[in-house]
Order: structure tokens, then C-alpha cells, then sequence
């Protein structure tokens, strides 16, 4: 019932989403001869003081234009789209949860009823969940369709590793607006306290000395990069000991704020 | 066995004591109404009774199981109307009442078609076009229809006019011959006299001794609420105890209401009540400290 009617509620932002993530792809695909052309041409982004964009143009101007093409895609769909756009359907999605159900006064209303807070807490988190994850995947395999447009291919175990790792880094933001949905009381709250940590986390990104400190660093080019290109095995991904362990850490993210909405919404009165 | 059975329940919030030693006991079909001023703990009580509150102290039991340790089980066999419930704004009427309903797995059939005939809702329309009432309406439908033994009602009748507050009268009082237990909180003081089978009044999160009550009530008696025209003069026997805003004034008589109103001319009498006891005079009494020595101590 509760699923229903959350999915009910967000089925028109996750189409428009899905549409602005796919939008967003097939430019820059179908564009990608007239752009690496350009790129040959400019040594701009190779000569950027900026240690990251320099590696950025280093990637995408690679000589091989298969690699190069590869790496394009890792800034423009992952890099740039998800972090993007998915983290934004993340927050408005996940804002209203319960924040929207204490300003419509109808929080007490679904909380009177015979359900337990877990299972509402559940069934109001996987559609938003599915909402947000499942796009990144379909519009990343529309990629490769596309890819064959201008007679290029994409690794399709590479790209699913990829999606998988923008997937749970998205799921994680939805988990920790989701919590601070569950503690406000007003939208506006969850917006101001969500979008004020992640202008922080953007402005720590961009100093240059403390970026390694900064969530971004989980889901930017070099680490996109060497997934999409196939340096970075799956149990590198996961395993935070002999690898970076990068999607184990968001992972974990995501079960340490879902358990935290949990316990607050257990906790709530009235 | 008692539906409910309640022993020293006792809840604060913060540094306020909203619930100071409530004992309640309401037998199995009982229809109770509880009164009392907004702040005196009401919802407070009804929320503690279905889990949605903790309480910090006392033994309660409602359908035989404690709220603390089985909330789900008691929210499944009873229904919870809360007082200042929004409904969905965004869903028609229709989905409004599937989604509310379809949480219980039995619903009142000829119930839901009878409240849906009284109460002539657009269900097709969106709820966000609806009016408070039509809202009320909706989220009664929603409350009344789950076949459960136990109805918690906060206010019920706000927001509804007289006509709709009679028709939910003889609904109520229909659930309460099928051996329903209903409790209902409301601020309509007469209204709940002639539905509830007994009557309880939560003051400063207690409740008032039905000594102190009656007290208070019989003093009330003597209470004349008259309108008069301008320019009369008021005959002798009587003190006024207050002036209302809109020129009403609420007097003492010294001997028979009834027989001092005959003193006055024909025409100056544009309304007049006698003996009604309205809650706001009843709380003012209540919280008397000379009505309270008077009237005896709980």
C-alpha cells in the first residue's frame, strides 16, 4: 500500500530524470568524432595547472580514440550525469519523504495505522530507491546503442561495474536525505541541512590540497576512469583492503544512514 | 473484560507533565467520552493507548495487550481517529479511502455504503479541493469501516454542522449496539452527554473526580445565558457573571431562572438559555479555586 502510493508520488520526477539523463547522453555520444577532432587539435585541458583536469584531458585526448572514447564516457556519463543529476533526483526524491508527511499533518494519520515504522520506513525508501538506480543503468546501457551510432563500443561489463558503483553512491545520498527527512519536520529543512553539506562536500572538492577529503572523490574521473577502462577489477571496487574499496565504503554509507532513519523514526513522537 | 484498563499512567514531555496518574477503566461495548480543555491531555491519552506514544510510568492494557509491547496488534484490531488529521492531498477520495482501508482485513460493508450516502463526498474529485468538513468526512469514512473491537475517536464532529454531527451520532451509537467499544474526546459538551455512556473530564492531565463534577454542573443550573434588547433595564435578583462580545450576558439568578426571565417585558428577550452547561463555563468553574472548596476535591 505505502509502496504504491510512494511510487505513485515520484513516478513523474523519475521519468523526467530518466529523460534528462538520456538527454544528457546522446550529445554527447553522437557528438564524440567532431569533439575528439577538436581535442587533437587543443592541448588546453593537457596543459591546465589543475592536476585533475589535466588527467582529464589526458584520458579523453588519448591517442587511441577507442580509449579516448571510453574515458569520455566516464567523465560525461558518471563523472558529470550522475553526480549531477542523480544526486539531485536523490534529494528531491528523497526531501518529501516524511518531511512532506509532518507538514501535511498526515504523519500521525500513517503511523495510527497497522503497519510497523520499519516496514513504513521500507516501503517509502525501495521504490525511491529503484526510482533513482534503476535509470542510471538503463540510460547507461542505452549508451552503448548510441556508441554503435558513430561506430564506436563500449565495455559492457566495465559500463555495468560503473553504473553499479554510480548507482550505490546515488542510493547513498538518498539514504542520508531520507534520514534527515525522517528528523525535520519541514521540507525547506531537509533541503537547507542536505544541499548545505553537499556545497560543502562540492567546495571541498575543488581545494585543491584537501579534495581526497571530499565524498566527490568517490565517484570522479579517476575513479571512473580506470573502472570504464578496465583497470580496476570488480573485488577493487569492493575490497577495502588489498584495493580501494571505494563502493564497500559507500555501501556501508548507505546501511549506516538507513539504520540511522530507522532508529529516528522509531524514535519520533508526536 | 475491560477493552481498556488503565492504572497510574503517567507521561511527560520534557519538563511537562501531560499525564499525571490517569486511572481509566472501560468495559467491552462502552461508549466514553472524554472532555477537557485543549492541552489537558486527551490526545495525548488516545495516543498512548494505541502505541503512538510511550508512557513513562503506570500498567496499561488495551484489548487485553500493552501498547508498548504490542502496538501493531492493538492498531490492527482497532481504529485511531487523530485529531488534527490531514488527509493525502494529492489522491482522489476514492484512492484516499482504498489506501486507508486496505490496511485492515475486514471492512464494515454496509457502514461504508451508509457513510457514503450520509456524507454525498465528490470521491472522484482530489481531496486538495475539498472543504474542512468534506475532509473530516473522509477521514471518518476512513476511521468508522475497518471491522475492529475498539474506536478511538479525537474529535470526531470538528469541523462538521449540526446535520452531519447528528447523522454520526446515530452511526457511533449503531457500531456501540454491536457491542463496539468507542472512546471520543470532543469539545461539544452536550452533544457527547446524550451519546456517551459515561462521561470523563481530563483537566491539567487528570481526570476531574465525578463528584467535584457534578458539583460544579449543579452550580451551573442556575446559570442564565440571556440576550436582551437595548435600553432594557435588568430586574432586580440577579448578577452578572459575565459579558460576552457579542452582548450576551450570563447572570446568577437568585431564585428561578425561569421565573426572573418572566420579570422582564415580552419583547426584550432576543435569547436566553437556562441551565445549559457549556464547557467553557464548566472548565472556568472547574479551574475555580473557590468552586474547587466548594464542590470537594478529587
Amino acid at each position: 500500500m505505502i509502496a504504491k502510493k510512494t511510487w505513485r508520488e515520484i513516478r513523474v520526477m523519475v521519468l523526467v530524470y530518466m529523460l534528462i539523463l538520456e538527454l544528457l547522453a546522446i550529445p554527447v555520444i553522437l557528438l564524440w568524432p567532431d569533439i575528439y577532432a577538436d581535442l587533437q587539435r587543443s592541448t588546453l585541458l593537457r596543459n591546465m595547472g589543475i592536476d585533475w583536469l589535466k588527467r582529464i584531458g589526458e584520458g579523453v585526448g588519448n591517442r587511441d580514440s577507442d580509449i579516448a572514447f571510453i574515458n569520455w564516457a566516464a567523465v560525461m556519463l558518471f563523472f558529470r550525469s550522475t553526480n549531477l543529476v542523480g544526486l539531485a533526483a536523490a534529494v528531491l526524491v528523497g526531501t518529501g519523504l516524511f518531511a512532506r508527511e509532518r507538514e501535511s499533518q498526515t504523519f500521525e494519520f500513517l503511523l495510527a495505522r497497522p503497519v510497523s515504522r520499519g516496514s513504513i520506513l521500507w516501503q517509502k525508501f525501495w521504490p525511491c530507491a529503484l526510482g533513482v538506480t534503476v535509470p542510471i543503468f538503463l540510460v547507461n546501457a542505452s549508451a552503448i546503442f548510441w556508441s554503435h551510432c558513430i561506430d564506436y563500443d563500449l565495455p559492457r561489463w566495465q559500463l555495468f561495474l560503473a553504473s553499479l558503483h554510480a548507482a550505490i553512491y546515488v542510493l547513498c545520498f538518498l539514504a542520508f536525505t531520507t534520514w534527515i527527512s525522517v528528523l525535520s519536520r519541514v521540507q525547506a529543512h531537509v533541503a537547507f541541512w542536505v544541499g548545505g553539506f553537499t556545497i560543502v562536500q562540492i567546495g571541498i572538492y575543488l581545494t585543491q590540497r584537501i579534495r581526497q577529503w571530499s565524498l566527490f572523490r568517490l565517484a570522479d574521473f579517476e575513479w571512473y576512469g580506470p573502472i570504464m577502462t578496465g583497470n580496476t577489477p570488480m573485488w577493487e571496487m569492493f575490497d577495502p583492503i588489498r584495493g580501494h574499496g571505494f563502493t564497500t565504503y559507500l555501501l556501508l554509507a548507505t546501511l549506516l544512514f538507513y539504520g540511522l532513519a530507522w532508529r529516528a523514526l522509531h524514535r519520533a513522537e508526536l | 473484560m475491560n477493552t481498556i484498563a488503565i492504572t497510574g499512567l503517567q507521561k511527560a514531555f520534557g519538563p511537562r507533565q501531560v499525564l499525571r496518574g490517569i486511572d481509566l477503566q472501560v468495559p467491552r461495548g462502552e461508549l466514553l467520552g472524554l472532555v477537557g480543555p485543549n492541552g489537558a491531555g486527551k490526545s495525548t491519552l488516545l495516543r498512548t493507548l494505541v502505541g503512538l506514544v510511550t508512557r513513562d510510568a503506570g500498567e496499561v492494557a488495551v484489548l487485553g495487550r500493552d501498547p508498548n509491547d504490542h502496538a501493531l496488534s492493538i492498531r490492527r484490531d482497532s481504529c485511531y481517529l487523530p485529531g488534527e488529521t490531514g488527509v493525502y492531498q494529492q489522491m482522489t477520495g476514492k484512492a484516499f479511502l482504498d489506501f486507508a482501508l486496505g490496511f485492515y482485513p475486514r471492512r464494515q460493508q454496509g457502514l461504508y455504503d451508509r457513510l457514503l450516502a450520509g456524507f454525498e463526498l465528490p470521491l472522484a474529485q482530489k481531496v486538495r479541493s475539498y472543504s474542512a468538513g468534506m475532509k473530516q468526512k473522509l477521514a471518518l469514512i476512513a476511521s468508522l469501516v475497518p471491522d475492529v473491537d475498539l474506536y478511538l475517536l479525537d474529535e470526531p464532529d470538528r469541523a462538521l454542522d449540526a446535520s452531519v454531527r447528528f447523522f454520526l451520532r446515530s452511526v457511533l451509537l449503531d457500531l456501540k449496539a454491536q457491542g463496539k467499544t468507542i472512546v471520543l474526546s470532543s469539545h461539544h459538551l452536550s452533544e457527547v452527554e446524550t451519546l456517551a455512556d459515561r462521561l470523563e473530564f481530563l483537566l491539567d492531565g487528570a481526570f476531574v473526580a465525578q463528584e467535584r463534577l457534578a458539583a460544579a454542573r449543579t452550580r451551573l443550573r442556575s446559570h442564565t445565558r440571556v440576550r436582551l434588547a437595548a435600553d432594557v433595564a435588568l430586574p432586580s435578583g440577579a448578577t452578572v457573571l459575565a459579558r460576552e462580545p457579542d452582548g450576551t450576558l450570563v447572570l446568577l439568578t437568585d431564585r428561578d431562572p425561569l421565573l426572573w426571565l418572566r420579570d422582564l417585558p415580552p419583547d426584550a428577550v432576543q435569547s436566553a438559555e437556562v441551565g445549559i452547561a457549556r464547557l467553557e463555563d464548566l472548565y472556568q468553574l472547574l479551574l475555580d479555586p473557590t468552586t474547587n472548596q466548594r464542590g470537594g476535591h478529587s
